[in-house]
């Protein structure tokens, strides 16, 4: 059997990339494209965590059902309750020289 | 559900939304038929993405616990929680070895 030439296998590898639509890229040129080649991963990704049900989103979402969150309610009494006695959280510092930090010892 | 989860769910659904984006400047600055200044602007755009947009900050964590060690990615469990659900029968086709 004779020997085929390399520029006819060039040439029907050629061919090949074009039926098959395929990039013709015989010197290995980096051409970027295997970053457009593979899946997009982000949709799988983002759906690792299973949806978590919560009385508070369920109410979020629908306000006209009225749900009452009752360990949400029973924590904002506490506050209001230690609120009341002076016990609350104190207030957010506006500066620097008010932060309480400054006066702590160490 | 601690704050390393929620900052995990964070990134997840920052690469979601920059996904396309991000490949499209990939693909730019990666080429090397473009020219450099072109491959440059590219890159420099790369720079400007959040920390939150990368698919490597993205870890799997224990969806039960929250845990990010010892993680079976089959089953998106730690192994802790793994055993405890494998014992109670709650995976499929997962036996304890015994011979």
């Amino acid at each position: 059997m004779a020997a085929v030439s390399s520029s006819r296998v060039t040439a029907l590898l050629k061919l090949r990339s074009t039926i098959f639509q395929t990039a013709w890229n015989p010197t290995g040129i980096r051409t970027g494209a295997k970053y457009l080649r593979g899946n997009l991963r982000g949709p799988a990704m983002a759906n690792y965590y299973p949806m978590q049900l919560s009385i508070s989103k369920i109410a979020g979402k629908y306000p006209e059902l009225e749900l009452c969150d009752e360990d949400e309610q029973e924590r904002l009494d506490d506050v209001a309750s230690r609120k009341k006695r002076g016990k609350g959280a104190p207030k957010k510092a506006k500066d620097k020289s008010q932060s309480r930090r400054l006066g702590k010892r160490r | 559900m601690n704050a390393r989860v929620l900052r995990d769910i964070k990134a997840r659904i920052g690469v979601k939304d920059n996904e396309v984006l991000r490949k499209a400047y990939l693909y730019v600055a990666r080429n090397t038929t473009l020219p450099p200044q072109v491959r440059h602007q590219a890159q420099l755009q790369l720079n400007t993405f959040g920390r939150y947009t990368r698919p490597t900050t993205v870890k799997n964590r224990c969806i039960a616990t929250g845990r990010g060690r010892g993680i079976m990615s089959e089953f998106g469990l730690c192994r802790f929680q793994f055993r405890l659900k494998a014992l109670k029968g709650d995976l499929n086709g997962v036996q304890k070895a015994s011979w």
